[in-house]
């Protein structure tokens, strides 16, 4: 080394390295009083934040509460739903894994591959669904063989199941998911979206109560979303129960007694208004709501001709025939048109307006009086009633006995019904009212529209000579139900108003009804020994255009509807009975026989019942 | 090569206590950070410490004259490596940075580190002149260019600022007239705005200008900023504790035991842990850079000036990127974050640093 390195002078150079240390210096505690902001002075937000990436909530479903019929008898429950997922991570060799686990559940190997790939960006721990709406009979052979299969998870949720299927489902309802409309609507509504909520019949009416809280779990997570612990857990609560006033046996006949054919048949406590059975034909199974439809079943469900899902008690609007004639003979009365003695000749027809009218009867019923016009349902009097009364009054007569206006039951989407007046028809028709026409108002038909229900609830009325009553499905809701709602209040009495005639009005109108039934009337299909069974009978012969063309896509012919509305017994009765059969022909004929078994039923003489 | 009983006792055992109590911090947050992980990347680290040391050792026994006259073959080599790197590596995340000897895997890009040292050493060693001439100007960035262009290519945005900063520094001691340095950061600027039209990735724009605003990509390169920011905020003033931190266990927290490990420092240990490692660091980076000193020459100063600037700059870059300061060029913390490479580059810029300290009086 040459000697004049030892002394080269290296201060320059030193003071400038020391110059650019202490600037690396200066900057790195600048950076630490950055470090001060962060730990020190927003500790807080930055904290916050942590907590917020670890944990993740997730909501815990909620069995809906159950509903029974009024003797305990289950009609809607619950059960578990079992959902089979694969968890690639566990797997050691995909294909071989993909081949027994196609064979375990039964799914072909290239659809399971599909499925699996359809979820390839998922993380590996991530469950992924391959089958799901299982019973635990499905699952058992998984569970049995857990070891074998350390991919498969199996989870169960509690689904909606309605035991006997089709039993009862206009008046339970179905569930289906709220629709983004749906939510918009009610927002502040506590149902989570994507959960199935009532959309018809008790279920909708009361799922206020049915509905159960959710529960939740509080889940510390990873950055991938992996659940590594749980801090807090609050289980899921269960809805209410709700009891209904259905009895399961009534029911299961009435549906049974419509031997597939399009109808109605209510049968209810004319004491309470209590619904002992509510059967509208054709029917749905709303299990099939839960388990979902294919594309195609819902088409063709919400597409056919007959609509299934529509709950005819309440929404199918009829012309009620001569069940009117009930009316027309109180409103006679009660106007004082006639008294019970007045009579009519019938010789099979009459001349009225310039028109010929004919009576159902050809060679005429002769003369009579009120009860024995009701008895053969004889048109001849009602037309010379019809005359007297006028149209405003006879509409005066069935606005009080409950038609034109909803009977208030508890169930949403109940039509109303039209009572036409001349009022009505000017108003809405701007044209006058026409005598003539209520000569066909006089025996149930024209422009006539009553619901079933409204003709149950009407028979009730004249059952219970004059107290009204409300109909209702709700009897009452377990203890636990968070809130009771307020139609569920105070069954019958909560509709008290006037009685529509006096009391005695009544009794020739029921006697006529007895006759019908007893003594060799039009009625004496719903004959029953010894339980005095009271009724009136009604055939719809007037077809409306969009019926005749609904008809006609079912490829049906063209009949009369067949009606049948009568109470038992004739003293302090107990039970209304309302039948209607679409195009099933003559009332007595068709509807008359169906609402005899339910009478049989109910009075305990099963066997009668049973022969078929 | 023998081994003066003399310069034993001239060995600076301070720093090399500080530089192994680094490491050793930096196993126990590796393990904290990566011990759910598969790889026990704490074992690795104490055999790539204990290979390191061996290195540094060796480093220590050998003059670092002899290195310094061997520099240009140094050079030679490692320019014809990172061409090599270029043409024969695989991409891996998005850089051909990695060469594979066998069994091997390095980066020639910490190599050129260095070999820049050493070059700077042998070039301004003998310019005595208090302030650098265009020519010198000239011939001295034609030679560090080539290296640092084929590192840019690669492309490795870290190692490049890292190469110009000691690039800069050696320019700085060597003695820059005013007009010079107008005249380069002009250079700087254009091309600077040349490299953001025209060379930098997507990903390298993203994030830079994450760096201003972190929000504006929080799942993708703003992500690493925000959950590392999150980590050591959350921290608070004494941590959450030894492998309690949330974000560093649960994984919200990317290359935790690697460019982000500081971040689980300022989780765990909070900012009196933060506090402890800055202050060790400033001493142990004074102890270096304060050796210039003792150094007996020329081409000493500019060995440890140098060496000391390159953990300097790694270090300050680091912490300020970690809390969203500086754009996430994927700068390593020297001796604490996991990584052979990295620790061997440091190790030996150390070793550099002893060496010249305890040849002080060689030549008495």
């Amino acid at each position: 080394m040459p000697e004049e390195n030892i002394y080269e002078d290296l201060s320059l150079v030193r003071r400038r390295a020391n110059t650019v240390f202490w600037v690396i210096s200066g900057l790195i505690f600048l950076a630490l009083s950055y470090y001060w902001k962060i730990q020190i002075v927003d500790h807080k937000k930055f904290s916050d934040l942590a907590e917020a990436n670890r944990t993740r909530q997730r909501a815990l479903a909620a069995p809906r509460g159950l509903i029974s019929d009024r003797n305990g008898e289950v009609l809607a429950d619950n059960r578990a739903s079992f959902k089979v997922s694969l968890i690639r991570e566990n797997i050691k060799d995909l294909e071989a894994s993909l081949v027994a686990v196609g064979r375990l559940l039964e799914i072909d190997v290239e659809t399971l591959r599909r499925r699996i790939g359809q979820y390839k960006d998922l993380q590996q721990f991530e469950p992924i669904v391959i089958k799901d709406g299982l019973s635990s009979v499905d699952v058992a052979p998984i569970e049995s063989r857990r070891l074998e299969f350390p991919e498969l998870v199996v989870d169960a949720e509690p689904q909606r199941f309605y035991p006997n299927g089709a039993l009862a489902a206009h008046v339970l309802g179905y569930l289906q998911e709220r629709t983004p409309e749906e939510i918009r609507a009610e927002p502040d509504r506590a149902a989570p979206a994507g959960e199935m909520v009532g959309k018809t019949g008790i279920e909708r009416q009361y799922d206020d109560i049915l509905r159960g809280e959710d529960g939740k779990v509080i889940e510390v997570v990873d950055s991938l979303g992996r659940v590594r612990s749980e801090t807090e857990r609050q289980n899921p609560v269960q809805g209410g129960k709700v009891v209904l006033t259905l009895d399961n046996r009534l029911q299961a006949l009435a549906e049974e007694s419509l031997q597939g054919r399009e109808g109605v048949v209510v049968a209810l406590d004319p004491r309470s208004g209590e619904i002992l059975a509510l059967a509208s034909f054709p029917t749905f199974d709303p299990n099939r709501f839960i388990t979902r439809f294919t594309p195609d079943e819902w088409t063709q469900l919400i597409n056919d001709p007959l609509a299934p899902l529509e709950n005819r008690s309440i929404r199918g609007l009829y012309a009620p025939g001569s069940i009117f004639k009930v009316v027309m003979g109180l409103g006679g009365l009660g106007f004082r048109y006639v008294t019970p003695g007045t009579t009519v000749y019938c010789s099979g027809s009459t001349e009225i307006y310039g028109a010929v009218r004919h009576c159902w009867f050809a060679p005429g019923h002769g003369s009579m009086d009120l009860a024995d016009a009701i008895k053969n349902s004889c048109n001849i009097y009602f037309y010379t009633l019809g005359r007297r009364m006028g149209i405003d009054m006879i509409a005066l007569a069935a606005g009080r006995m409950g038609l034109g206006k909803k009977t208030d039951v508890d169930l949403a989407g109940e039509k109303e019904g039209l009572v036409p007046s001349s009022e009505w028809k000017t108003r809405t028709l701007k044209t006058p009212w026409y005598p003539g026409e209520t000569i066909s108002i006089a025996i149930g038909q024209g422009q006539l529209q009553v619901t079933p229900l409204q003709i149950a609830a009407l028979t009730a009325l004249v059952a219970n000579r004059g107290t009204r009553i409300r109909p209702q499905l709700f009897k009452s809701a377990s203890a636990g139900a968070k809130a009771r709602p307020a139609a569920a209040d105070g069954a019958g009495a909560a509709a008290p108003a006037e009685p529509p005639f006096a009391p005695a009005t009544f009794e020739s109108v029921i006697t006529g009804m007895w006759r019908s039934v007893n003594d060799g009337g039009t009625g004496n299909g719903a004959f029953v020994e010894g339980m005095d069974v009271c009724g009136k009978t009604g055939s719809t012969q007037v077809v409306s255009r969009e019926s005749a063309e609904r008809l006609s896509r079912a490829g049906r012919e063209i009949k009369t509807h067949s009606w049948f509305s009568g109470f038992a017994p004739r003293d302090n009765p107990r039970i209304v009975v309302t039948v209607l059969v679409e195009y099933g022909g003559g009332g007595g004929a068709t509807a008359a026989p169906v609402a005899g078994r339910i009478f049989k039923l109910f009075f305990g003489s099963p066997k009668e019942v049973q022969g078929r | 090569m023998m081994i003066d009983r003399r310069l034993v006792q001239e060995v600076d055992w301070v720093l090399l206590g500080l530089v192994l109590l680094h490491s050793l911090i930096g196993v126990f947050f590796i393990y904290s950070s990566s011990n759910f992980l598969a790889g026990g990347y704490h074992v690795r680290q104490l055999v790539w410490i204990g290979a390191s040391l061996i290195v540094l050792l060796l480093v220590l026994a050998v003059d670092y004259k002899f290195f310094v006259s061997l520099s240009v073959y140094f050079y030679g080599l490692t320019v014809a490596l990172l061409a090599a790197t270029l043409v024969f590596a695989r991409f891996v995340a998005g850089t051909k940075s990695w060469i594979t000897l066998g069994l091997l895997q390095f980066q020639p890009s910490e190599m050129a580190k260095i070999v820049m040292i050493l070059v700077f050493a042998r070039l301004f060693a003998e310019y005595k002149s208090a302030y650098l001439t265009t020519q010198h100007t000239l011939f001295a960035l034609l030679l560090s260019g080539a290296p640092l262009i084929l590192i840019i290519l690669q492309p490795d945005l870290g190692t490049a600022m890292t190469f110009l900063a000691i690039i800069g520094g050696a320019f700085i001691l060597a003695g820059l007239k005013r007009k010079a340095i107008l005249l380069f950061l002009l250079a700087a600027l254009v091309l600077g705005i040349g490299v953001w039209s025209v060379g930098l990735k997507d990903y390298q724009k993203k994030r830079v200008t994450t760096l201003v605003n972190p929000l504006h990509d929080p799942r993708g390169s703003g992500y690493q900023v925000i959950q590392s920011k999150i980590a050591i905020g959350a921290g608070g003033l004494s941590g959450k504790g030894f492998m309690k931190g949330s974000q560093s266990q649960l994984r919200f927290l990317p290359a935790r035991h690697t460019d982000f490990i500081f971040s689980v420092i300022g989780e765990e240990v909070g900012f009196l842990g933060v506090l402890a490692v800055i202050v060790l660091y400033f001493f142990m980076l004074a102890r270096m850079f304060l050796s210039v000193s003792k150094a007996r020459d020329r081409a000493g100063v500019y060995i440890i000036f140098t060496a000391s600037l390159l953990l300097a700059f790694q270090f300050l870059v680091n912490i300020l990127m970690i809390i969203g300061l500086f754009p996430v060029v994927g700068i390593t913390l020297p001796l604490i974050s996991y990584g052979g490479s990295s620790l061997l580059t440091s190790y030996i810029a150390c070793g550099l640093v002893l060496n010249v300290k305890m040849r002080r009086f060689a030549n008495v």
